[in-house]
């Protein structure tokens, strides 16, 4: 990954042509090259498939799945965001990994009501391999208040514990998109949860919502942990369809996030995200931006 | 008059069924005779009147009756049921707009609209359905002896998008409670009709709220009743089917149909608004979720020839939008911003010449989806309000200012043209 500001690596279009310019001509060449490569992109106009640049829809899947990724790995259902504004930094492709979006974008909280005036930063490189799910994340997020995260978080987690007759929920939200109060603490922790699974089924064309949960199959607390299986239901787009999928879950504030899930229109087996340490991501300078 | 059989109306009690009438009618002068199957309840004061006269009936028990006792005693059944349930809704006054509706309480409040509202609304029936129900659409007309042009807004293509149908409602109220005292309003019906349909899907509406709250397409049956529903947003006639946009397997969402045109509720709405497109400037369908205001095409990423006016009004109408509640919505065309589709109702009616064609995606953008709280039908409906009358202002500004404008600069011109030849010699 080439920093910011610098020469990228123009695609190269098949066969490679031989190139000997002028020996006179080459510090122009260079200086010419230098100039191109502090544009934000870099691209070979005279290639006849050349790549082209992200499309609004392409920036809006990268920042999709860049957030999904972010949410999971921050392991807190208090600190769920939602996405704000995106804008392109820069670009990349190489045929051999795939399509590289680098972008920043803007977030809110997840919740209407919780929504304060100042807006969440992220800037993201995301990797969308060829023809694979599951692009390659790296971002980072500010401002990240961590304390006040794990003291939600801590809250949240009491909360769940009391939760009685979590078995027998049969559908969050309702039709009218109701959810009780007491019951969105266990949506939150569903849609973490499925912040994974949309994270991983994420491709250059296709997207992911969660809509609802749609039956409680295990809910287990201890001092230790919350052990929750459930099935949530994802819309899919651009294809329209329902999804549902089957999430189990163990979640302990600011220390374990483990998610596996089996979806019912996968053919492979369940996918498992491992053990994952959920730990908030270290804040960045924005300076340059 | 052939004999008709008893209408199948889903979702209603058995006795209702059993009362269930069948009204031969015509069908808004286009001479087809129609069977219309109502409910008794559903009947106002309109059908009773113009349909009770020169029209044969039938009782479901397919005993013809004649005419004048069943014109009274349909009075008298529509009487007693409103007198019978009595619940508060039922009244205009305290009709919530706050709320999402099942189909029976629009069908209801559509004709108690019209006939509270008699001087300026007309319910007028569009076609029948799959499942045969009657669509019915609102014409907000202020009588005036100058010739009209139409805005049209139609709601809930997808029957899950339960905010849809609930801002045409909101739409309609807010026009009826601000024609007469609100300038900016009232000069609109000078000059323009409204023509609202709150439910355009009304077999999957009706669906969502038995059975899936969840399914989107219509409810034609294929495949000997295994499969279920049309895209009825991939089956207007333009660029139908194409691959990638809309889908030729009756199991997917996308489905567009047996061929363009092919559902009974696309055919209502393509027929009639392809017998006014001379006279309707603008097309709006509504739907959720996105918070998007979509331009022409989603079928190809060519553009229409005024697409640098549509996204110029389109924007202004999402800053307006903004202002409202500080919601984001994003503008440009389905294909650039959003994802490719074949055979949307705003393509088809961009390319048989409507010159404002949109299409709304309203609240939210990923966090609750189709199934919005409630609570935030209000703010929902009041923001997209703003962005509709920005439009029509847009619309209005072009069509009867400017024109004014036009012949007052033309006038200067001459003028000042004429003075210079005559101080010239």
């Amino acid at each position: 990954m080439q920093p910011r500001g610098q020469l990228r690596s123009a695609p190269r279009p098949g066969p490679a042509r031989p190139f000997a310019p002028p020996r006179a001509l080459l510090p122009l060449l260079l200086l010419l090259l230098a100039l191109r490569g502090a544009a934000a992109t870099l691209k070979d106009p005279g290639t006849v498939d050349a790549p082209e640049p992200p499309s609004p829809g392409m920036l809006q899947q990268a920042a999709r799945a860049a957030l999904h990724f972010f949410n999971f790995r921050a392991g807190s259902p208090s600190a769920l965001r939602v996405l704000d504004k995106v804008q392109e930094v820069g670009w990349q492709v190489d045929p051999t990994r795939g399509y590289q979006v680098n972008l920043v974008f803007s977030t809110q909280a997840y919740h209407l009501q919780d929504r304060e005036r100042r807006l969440g930063r992220c800037s993201a490189q995301v990797l969308f391999k060829n023809q694979k799910p599951g692009p390659a994340v790296t971002v980072r997020c500010a401002p990240l208040p961590e304390k006040h995260m794990l003291r939600e978080d801590r809250l949240l987690f009491k909360q769940l514990k009391q939760l009685k007759g979590a078995l027998n929920v049969s559908s969050i939200p309702d039709d009218y998109g109701n959810i009780d109060p007491s019951l969105r603490p266990m949506w939150d922790l569903a849609v973490l949860g499925s912040s994974y699974v949309m994270w991983e089924r994420t491709t250059q064309f296709l997207y992911y919502y969660p809509l609802r949960i749609s039956s409680v199959k295990q809910w287990k607390t201890s001092d230790h942990a919350i052990d929750f299986d459930y099935i949530i239901l994802l819309h899919e787009f651009p294809t329209q369809e329902i999804i549902p999928c089957h999430i189990h879950l163990i979640w302990y504030p600011g220390k374990w996030l483990k998610v596996s899930y089996h979806c019912e229109d996968m053919q492979t087996p369940e996918a498992s995200s491992g053990t994952e340490e959920g730990s908030a991501v270290a804040p960045t300078d924005f300076s340059n931006f | 008059m052939s004999t008709v059989p008893p209408g199948v109306v889903q979702g209603i009690s058995p006795v209702e069924a059993m009362l269930a009438v069948g009204l031969l009618h015509e069908d808004e002068g286009r001479g087809v005779g129609v069977i219309t199957f109502f409910r008794l309840s559903q009947l106002s004061r309109h059908h009773e009147g113009g349909d009770c006269k020169g029209t044969r009936l039938w009782r479901s028990s397919q005993k013809a009756v004649p005419r004048d006792n069943l014109c009274r005693s349909l009075a008298q059944h529509r009487k007693q049921v409103v007198d019978k349930t009595g619940s508060p809704w039922k009244s205009l006054e305290t009709y919530s707009y706050n709320k999402y509706h099942p189909m029976e309480e629009i069908y209801q409040w559509m004709s108690q609209i019209s006939e509270k509202h008699a001087e300026v609304v007309t319910q007028h029936f569009l076609g029948m359905t799959y499942e045969m129900r009657p669509m019915y659409y609102l014409k907000i007309s202020q009588p005036s002896n100058n010739p009209k042009k139409i805005i049209w807004m139609d709601c809930g293509i997808h029957a899950r998008e339960w905010i849809a149908p609930a801002f045409c409602q909101w739409f309609v109220k807010e026009i009826l409670q601000n024609y007469t005292d609100n300038p900016r309003i009232s000069r609109y019906l000078r000059n323009l009709d409204f023509y609202v349909l709150p439910v355009l899907n009304i077999d999957g509406y009706i669906y969502t709220w038995t059975t899936d709250r969840l399914w989107r397409k219509s409810r034609s049956s294929y495949n000997n009743g295994t499969c279920f529903g049309s895209d009825l947003n991939r089956n207007f006639n333009v660029s139908w089917c194409s691959k990638y946009c809309a889908s030729q397997n009756c199991e997917d969402l996308t489905f567009c149909g047996t061929g363009p045109v092919s559902e009974p509720e696309t055919k209502a709405v393509s027929s009639f608004v392809e017998s006014k497109k001379e006279d309707i400037l603008c097309f709006l369908t509504i739907h959720s979720y996105g918070q998007f205001i979509l331009t022409p095409y989603g079928y190809t990423k060519n553009k229409p020839s005024n697409h640098e006016e549509l996204i110029q009004v389109g924007q202004k109408a999402a800053n307006a939008l903004k202002a409202k509640h500080g919601t984001n919505y994003r503008v440009g065309s389905s294909a650039d911003i959003l994802y490719a589709t074949s055979g949307s109702s705003r393509d088809w009616a961009r390319d048989i010449g409507i010159p404002f064609s949109y299409t709304f995606e309203l609240r939210d953008n990923g966090t609750y989806g189709f199934i919005l709280p409630e609570v935030q039908v209000q703010p929902t409906c009041e923001e997209a309000m703003e962005a509709v009358l920005s439009i029509l202002d847009d619309i209005y500004a072009k069509y009867w200012l400017s024109n004014t404008a036009g012949k007052v600069t033309s006038t200067t011109v001459l003028l000042s043209l004429l003075w210079l030849f005559t101080s010239l010699l």
